[in-house]
């Protein structure tokens, strides 16, 4: 790991000799030529990305249903959205999912990272282990968590029950059904929370360390008031991460639970996959596309602005 | 008849014993010198090639295991795929609606999409197929189909868009041994499979008196099965009026509540057929209410633990009346292939009476043919008992279709699925019901409308 | 950091401290060992067995026919050869695309470009099938591998131009700077200064984007034909209808998993390395 900070490093010693300015002592402006760099990507974004956004906004104000006509029906969706308290139970529980698929993976990551930052025998080889899950295909994993989770004939009721534990019924039952699926959530994905804080962690300085070690800080100082803040930029960037990616969710709660027991487990991506290709109303969906898209909006503005706000604390 | 069935029976028998004597190749041969004479003539496509959609059932291995045999027989190419129902469906829906289907024949659940199948034009009506003598094959034999599967088949207007393949009857699986163990008798009313149910319920020993579909969606049949023993289906085949709120829905939501709260494994709210089958098969639940087309794994000692134990009882009677919830799967020609006389051929062997007296042997499920179950081949196998095949024929007497032949099944599905499974969960079954009702109206009017 | 943890003496203390490290340990790595073995422990049992209470841990004996017919019953090499196909080629213009993007946003400090990114980065994927679907039926590229890579674009792009915004953003600007006044093109200081101080970031951008885009599987499962499907829609097609199948599934599952897998134990090193280069630490 000893290669990790090369690229800060080197171009600063080999950039050092020469500064940058025209003739006349002005810094250049090249920042116009640059854009040429991003037409490739912006006419490929243009075409799959954002003229389904804009075509998603037409087809929200329609009345569209497969196989049938298109009628221009102005908010009408909308305001049957608003109505619609499936899709209001809906954002809760995505909300709920969200919250606990960020903060466990990120608490759990973090306090994996400082583990296996840590000299011990067969390091390398249980970090491969314990990074394996990211790379699982959700699917195919989750049909077999599925099977896990069988309240009478699971295996892990059964390891539950080894331990003195009593049975519990997962995700079938409308209570546990959610914090089952975040903790699928979890084993999918703390290690990338992990790996992040982990690349952290090997560019930490030692001279803190040093420093306080001789005037008597325990660890659970050092940690406090060295380690964190330097770590938190990194912690920040899972967070934006996990939030992205959990707000995202779907593989794993399709396959699990399809959104039950009932509606226990139906996020906002389910209900939308429903109105899109159950029912196949396509205007309906577009609306819900559109107000998630609004969310997402909100979001990422409030992530850049928290993003820049780590980049001056760091 | 008599005669077709003679035939049939000839047939095999000549089969059967080229097979021991010679191996299989003798089988197509005497097809085609059978209907030497005829105008009839099976090669007339030989070289073309025809795409197959299936739904991934027994019965779809089946198709697709002896496929060579119709290449053999008629020279046509078949390349078919089995897909699981839920996508299969959808597949189906986007592929017919996009006007540029991927396949020539398709199969459809015709308890979902009968009805949507002939709104979009998804399939040709097969009747000027079959009433050409040089189309059909003179020992295809159209009246040999139930009566169930063909009024599935049947448009309100006559038109037959699909021939039925497949009928699932819903009945009760239980476990004579469990049984045995308690004395309890088969219950001879649905009131009965309470009281076998409470004596049958051990929890301590991870045992419970009855299992049954919890999921939404999954869990409709349930319910509909209570209810046609009030001798009511969900919606009026004939007024269109929705039966789904009325004392008599209340009281089937009721049965449902209690067996599945009371008496069934902890979690089955959240149970799709799978669960229930694991569960039975396992031993772990003395009765299990589904449709006879999930047998076969039950019979099948690297699967099952109740192999030889398993009873098939038929749906017991109701207060009011005694019906079976009967399901079919079909057939049908896309209406934009460019193959529709191969594919025609295809539907005409897959739905002849050796490929249905397979299915019914192998334990694949109900054909739709009659003829299997008259030929004493049929209900003769090592792996079925007696009551097997008794209770397929005694629910073919008394079956009533399990879902409403409506447009919007799929939404019918799921805002009462929803309802019912609220009801597992502490829920009022009335209020439940009267709200799914209220919600599901205007869905079915709007459907209606156009 | 090792050196300040704890010296080596055996004091009760310590020997306290290293059990309760190596439960810490055990404790993190068994979720994973746990959820793996027990699917390799389903591929290689029957039916029976997989359903059995209490559990059956250890196949005995071990049986091959799960795997014999997951390639039996599906046409596996097809749909690996598909996903290779989809992925490979939505990683590759992803890269093609998206590093010169991630290179002109930082530079040019757009703004509005690098939000508009992560925008679609966070767009959830199935919001693209409904309007990509009704492109594709216009154009027929329904059940096309052209139209599974394109609309794997969706997932590609967004990652590699986001990660690699972070890694141009964090190489000094004065040598290239220096190169220009020496009469380079701004593409000559890009190949020749930039891109090669950014390849770790490269390699996890590709690597994650692959991971991703391999993963994804509804997709596929809307648009994917008989022959053009990718692999993880066909494992989930290893559901059968009326027949619990868990053998079979946990064969397909793990096969499926197998090549990223191996992707990822081999490049692993490089993707540790790449993340703490500081591509993501301001990105």
């Amino acid at each position: 790991m000893s290669q990790t900070t090369a690229p800060a490093a080197v171009p600063r010693d080999l950039a050092a000799p020469r500064a940058a300015t025209t003739p006349s002592g002005k810094p250049h402006d090249f920042s116009r030529k640059y854009w040429v760099f991003a037409v490739p990507a912006a006419v490929v974004i243009g075409a799959v990305i954002v003229f389904p956004w804009l075509f998603t906004v037409f087809m929200s104000v329609q009345d569209w249903k497969v196989g049938g006509g298109i009628d221009y029906v102005g908010m009408e969706n909308f305001r049957q959205l608003m109505a619609d308290t499936r899709f209001q139970e809906a954002m809760w529980h995505t909300l709920y999912f969200t919250v606990l698929g960020v903060a466990l993976p990120v608490v759990l990551g973090t306090a994996a990272a400082l583990v296996f930052h840590r000299e011990f025998p067969f390091r390398g080889f249980l970090r491969t282990v314990f990074v394996m899950p990211m790379m699982a295909t959700p699917v195919a994993v989750s049909l077999v968590w599925k099977m896990m989770f069988h309240p009478q004939l699971g295996v892990l009721n059964y390891l539950l029950s080894l331990v003195g534990i009593g049975p519990s019924e997962w995700v079938f039952n409308p209570n546990t059904v959610i914090p089952t699926l975040v903790l699928v959530e979890v084993w999918h994905w703390t290690p990338l929370v992990m790996l992040i804080v982990l690349g952290g962690l090997a560019g930490l300085p030692k001279e803190p360390y040093e420093s306080a070690v001789i005037d008597g800080a325990n660890g659970w100082h050092m940690f406090r008031y060295i380690t964190l803040p330097l770590l938190w930029p990194f912690i920040m960037i899972a967070l934006i991460i996990r939030t992205i990616d959990a707000l995202k969710a779907f593989d794993i709660i399709f396959v699990i639970s399809e959104g039950g027991p009932g509606t226990a487990s139906e996020t906002m991506n389910i209900f939308l996959y429903l109105q899109a290709f159950q029912f196949y109303k396509i205007g309906y969906a577009s609306a819900v596309v559109v107000i998630f898209f609004g969310i997402v909006v909100a979001l990422s503005l409030l992530l850049l602005y928290t993003r820049q706000k780590s980049k001056w604390n760091a | 008849m008599a005669k077709l069935i003679g035939d049939l029976s000839r047939r095999d028998l000549l089969k059967s014993t080229a097979l021991v004597a010679a191996g299989a190749v003798a089988a197509p041969a005497i097809v085609s010198r059978a209907n030497a004479q005829s105008k009839f003539d099976w090669k007339r496509y030989k070289g073309e090639k025809i795409d197959v959609m299936l739904v991934k059932t027994p019965r779809g291995d089946l198709l697709q295991q002896h496929e060579k045999e119709f290449t053999e027989l008629t020279g046509i190419e078949v390349s078919s795929e089995q897909i699981p129902e839920q996508q299969q469906r959808q597949k189906a829906m986007i592929e017919f609606t996009s006007g540029r289907p991927t396949f020539d024949v398709c199969m459809l659940a015709l308890h979902v999409q009968k009805r949507l199948s002939y709104k979009g034009k998804w399939t040709d009506d097969l009747r000027p197929l079959i009433n050409n003598p040089e189309m059909t094959n003179p020992d295809f034999d159209v009246a040999d189909f139930g009566e169930a599967g063909m009024n599935f088949a049947t448009q309100a207007d006559g038109v037959i868009n699909t021939l039925p393949h497949f009928v699932d009857f819903w009945m009760l699986y239980y476990n004579k041994e469990l049984f045995a163990a308690k004395g309890v008798e088969y219950p001879k009313s649905m009131d009965e499979i309470i009281t076998a149910a409470s004596k049958l319920n051990d929890p301590s020993k991870g045992v419970y008196g009855f299992v049954s579909r919890g999921l939404k969606n999954a869990n409709i049949p349930v319910w509909t099965s209570w209810l046609l023993g009030q001798g009511l289906e969900t919606i009026d085949p004939k007024t269109g009026k929705l039966n789904t709120d009325g004392p008599e829905a209340v009281w089937a939501g009721e049965f449902y509540r209690k067996l599945n709260k009371e008496f069934a494994p902890p979690g089955t709210i959240g149970f799709n057929w799978n669960e229930c089958q694991t569960s039975f098969m396992q031993g772990r639940a003395a009765m299990w209410l589904d449709g006879i087309g999930f047998a076969t794994p039950l019979e099948d000692p690297t699967k099952s633990k109740v192999v030889g134990k398993v009873g098939y009882g038929i749906t017991p009677p109701g207060p009011k009346a005694h019906h079976s919830a009967i399901f079919a799967d079909g057939l049908g020609i896309a209406q934009m292939s460019k193959k529709k006389g191969p594919a025609w051929y295809y539907i005409q062997w897959a739905t002849n009476k050796e490929n249905q007296l397979r299915m019914l042997k192998a334990g694949a499920g109900a054909p739709a043919r009659q003829s299997p179950f008259k030929n004493p081949e049929g209900t003769q196998s090592k792996t079925f008992a007696k009551d097997y095949f008794d209770c397929m024929a005694g629910s073919g007497k008394i079956g009533r279709p399990g879902l409403p032949q409506i447009i919007p099944v799929t939404e019918f599905r799921d805002i009462f699925g929803v309802a019912l499974t609220n009801t597992l969960s502490g829920a009022d079954v009335a209020a439940e019901l009267k709200k799914a009702t209220e919600t599901f109206k205007p869905v079915l009017e709007k459907s209606e409308q156009g | 950091m090792s050196a300040i943890v704890g010296s080596n003496r055996l004091t009760p203390r310590n020997i306290l401290a290293k059990a309760g490290f190596a439960l810490s340990v055990f404790v993190l790595v068994s979720p994973a060992v746990l959820v793996f073995l027990w699917m390799l422990s389903l591929s290689f049992k029957n039916e029976v067995d997989n359903t059995a209470w209490p559990p059956v841990f250890i196949p005995s004996p071990p049986t091959l026919a799960n795997y014999v017919d997951v390639f039996a019953r599906n046409n596996f090499l097809l749909y690996l050869w598909n996903s290779i196909l989809v992925t490979g080629g939505a990683v590759l213009i992803g890269l093609l695309v998206g590093v010169p993007a991630g290179y002109g946003i930082a530079r040019s400090k757009s703004a509005k470009f690098a939000i508009l990114i992560l925008i679609a980065r966070m767009t959830p994927a199935l919001s693209y099938l409904i309007p990509l679907f009704m492109a594709f039926q216009w154009l027929g590229l329904v059940g096309t591998i052209p139209a599974l890579m394109i609309t794997h674009l969706v997932i590609t792009i967004p990652i590699i131009v986001w990660i690699m915004i972070g890694y141009f953003e964090n190489i000094p600007t004065e040598l290239e700077d220096a190169a220009l006044v020496d009469g380079c093109s701004t593409w000559q200081s890009f190949r020749y200064i930039a891109f090669p101080l950014a390849k770790p970031g490269l390699v996890v951008g590709g690597i994650l984007a692959f991971i991703f885009s391999w993963n994804n599987f509804i997709f596929s499962v809307v648009l994917g034909g008989k022959q053009t499907r990718t692999l993880p829609a066909a494992v989930y097609n290893v559901l059968t209808f009326e027949q619990i199948s868990w053998g079979p599934l946990a064969a397909a599952a793990l096969l499926v998993t197998l090549p990223v897998l191996l992707l990822t134990v081999m490049a692993q090193r490089q993707i540790v390395a790449g993340l703490s280069a500081g591509g993501l630490k301001d990105g």
